[in-house]
């Protein structure tokens, strides 16, 4: 067993004129809670898109468990044991909140029964039991989010890449949701999660790394990086900087 | 939910079609229902992928044809029975689904709607224009016949009146129901569900979406296959533009989306309302004005498609199970901002 569930080893990626991730790199130890902070642009879902196959890394080698995973398509990405959440969570039309959640434990069985008492337990874990049945396309935001989470560990993850989860949140949803994803890794699930509101990850993550336009500039326990001139430079401007100095 | 639905408005229009023969006794209202099964045949097996996938399909004709043509010079040529004939057409049929799909199932709307019609056409004028291929009189745009053997024999798939094939094609379409009925509940039919909703997000949970939809295209090509090879023994004749034309993948399309895409019933309901009128109006000005029928489906397409866009089969299904719409737990509407505020 590697010490290292993911290292990301110089992975870039260009836009035409823009550089949206410099060479990157990083690693996350198995069952971290690793948070991916940065602004508007920063590249985080860039970064993000390149790990889970939905995008071509330029540069760079991406390893799971030891095995290079760069060039593999998003299926059999996530058939290794990465799953993801997107930024903007669309749930599967015309299908109820746990048919929504098979879809993703299809992963593991081609059983409809199977698929079906897996994706219960899944539904069940995220409290959505009594929205079981409903149209997904019903529910509120934030049950969109808990869904997205839920058909995304009903492909049973060994690391899970989760974007924005509590963008749009109520502090309550955004606590109902941090204990969430604190259980998930009680499941020993690593977890990468992307976040904007600082004191979500602050709280959360075990580490964080922050990057700003396209280029990692800090990394290190989260009270730590907060304090960095760099990062509050990047998330508050120069000013800010200089006036708390 | 959707099963029971299925069932309150099928199993009537299943007891209705199967005593109609005994009632209306006349040959020619036995053949023209026939002839609505056979659409709501056809339509149902368009369905089976392209209802379940979101894209349409105008070259399903193709299908229709390389099966018919195969079952009817395998029974010339060799003399095996059309039953095996058809299956065998419908393998072929599959078989060359599954390259033409492959090709096209990564284009998007109306470029993949164009390259099927070009592979269907490009069959055709090919057939059309060919009297004789490796030595297989294809007889071009005149057609194949199939030789009487005289009377009624099942193996040869020939009868003396229109009710056996009444009940074939009857037993076809309750098969193709069946069908996509199981498909929908297996992984097939969630897959192809997470592909239309979100493609994205499908291949995030492991779902290779060429994969499952050309799954889907091969079997719902064998299905139109079957059904090509049906026409064929039913009027014991074949050629390119009836078996094989775009007027036929319009009219699978075209029922499809007017009775209701993705459901189990919605393509013979399409079937049900679209070929009587087609027929009416090709019987009463057709000889006049040719495609007029053609018109009449673009009329009533664009109808349907505003005031019912998921098909004639949403308002039915509303009207029969008012149950399933207050089941639904009554949630909050709260006004979700995409994003949060930056800056804090
Ligand atoms: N497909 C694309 N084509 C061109 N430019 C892109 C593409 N995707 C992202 N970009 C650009 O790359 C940069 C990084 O975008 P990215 O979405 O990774 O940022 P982010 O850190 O996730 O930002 P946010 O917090 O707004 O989600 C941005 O300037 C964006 O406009
Ligand atoms: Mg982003």
């Amino acid at each position: 067993m590697s010490t290292r569930i993911l290292e990301v080893d110089g992975i870039s990626k260009r836009f035409g004129g823009l550089q949206a991730v410099s060479p990157l790199s990083f690693h996350m130890a198995p069952g971290e809670i690793l948070g991916l902070l940065g602004p508007n642009g920063a590249g985080k879902t860039t970064a993000f898109n390149m790990i889970a196959g939905a995008l071509r890394t330029d540069t760079g080698a991406i390893r799971f468990n030891g095995r290079d995973i760069v060039g593999e398509k998003p299926w059999d990405i996530c058939r290794l044991g990465i799953a993801r959440t997107f930024q903007l969570s669309k749930p599967f039309g015309g299908l109820s909140v746990v048919e929504n959640v098979m879809v993703g434990a299809f992963v593991r069985t081609a059983s409809e029964m199977e698929a079906r008492a897996e994706a219960e337990k899944v539904v069940d874990f995220l409290g959505l039991t009594a929205k079981a049945c409903t149209d997904a396309e019903d529910l509120t935001a934030f049950d969109r989010r808990k869904l997205e989470l839920g058909r995304a560990l009903a492909t049973g993850p060994r690391l899970l890449l989760m974007d924005e989860v509590v963008a749009g949140a109520t502090p309550t949803e955004a606590q109902e949701m941090v204990a969430l994803v604190r259980r998930v890794r009680d499941l020993g699930v690593s977890i990468l999660i992307v976040e904007h509101v600082m004191k979500v990850i602050m709280g959360l993550s075990d580490r964080v790394i922050v990057l700003d336009y396209g280029k990692l500039i800090a990394d290190g326990p989260p009270q730590q990086v907060v304090n960095q001139p760099d990062v509050l430079k990047a998330y508050f401007g120069e000013r800010y900087v200089q006036v708390h100095a | 939910m959707r099963a029971s639905f299925t069932l309150i408005l099928g199993l009537p229009l299943l007891v209705a079609a199967l005593i109609l023969p005994f009632v209306v006794a006349d040959s020619y209202v036995v053949h023209s229902a026939a002839m609505v099964l056979y659409f709501a045949y056809m339509a149902s097996s368009w369905n089976f992928v392209c209802g379940y996938v979101g894209q349409v399909s105008l070259g399903h004709a193709a299908f229709s044809g390389i099966a018919g043509y195969a079952s009817v010079l395998l029974f010339t040529g060799l003399g095996l029975s059309p039953w095996i004939g058809m299956i065998l057409g419908g393998v072929l049929a599959a078989a060359i689904s599954v390259p033409v799909g492959y090709a096209t199932f990564r284009l998007k709307g109306p470029y993949f709607t164009l390259t099927s019609i070009a592979f269907a056409e490009i069959m055709r004028i090919w057939l059309e224009n060919t009297d004789e291929f490796l030595g297989i009189p294809l007889k071009g745009a005149q057609g194949l016949t199939v030789p009487p053997v005289g009377g009624t024999s099942f193996l040869a798939f020939q009868f003396d009146g229109k009710l056996p094939y009444y009940f074939i094609i009857l037993a076809m379409l309750v098969g193709v129901m069946a069908a996509t009925h199981v498909m929908e509940r297996s992984r097939l039919g969630f897959y192809l569900k997470a592909i239309r909703g979100n493609r994205d997000g499908a291949e995030a949970l492991g779902i290779d979406p060429t994969r499952y939809c050309l799954t889907a295209l091969a079997l719902s090509a064998f299905l139109t296959g079957l059904g090509g090879a049906y026409y064929a023994q039913l009027f014991r004749y074949i050629n390119p533009e009836r078996n094989m034309g775009i007027d036929l993948s319009i009219d699978m399309a075209v029922m499809t989306i007017v009775g209701g895409q993705g459901t189990i019933l919605g393509p013979t309901l399409g079937a049900l309302v679209l070929h009587p009128v087609g027929e009416m109006v090709r019987a009463s000005l057709g000889g006049h004005v040719l495609g007029l029928h053609l018109i009449i489906y673009g009329v009533v397409l664009m109808l349907a498609v505003l005031y019912f866009p998921k098909g004639i089969i949403a308002p039915l299904q509303r009207w029969l199970t008012p149950a399933s719409k207050t089941t639904a737990p009554q949630t909050t509407v709260t006004v979700a901002t995409p994003k949060e505020v930056e800056g804090r």
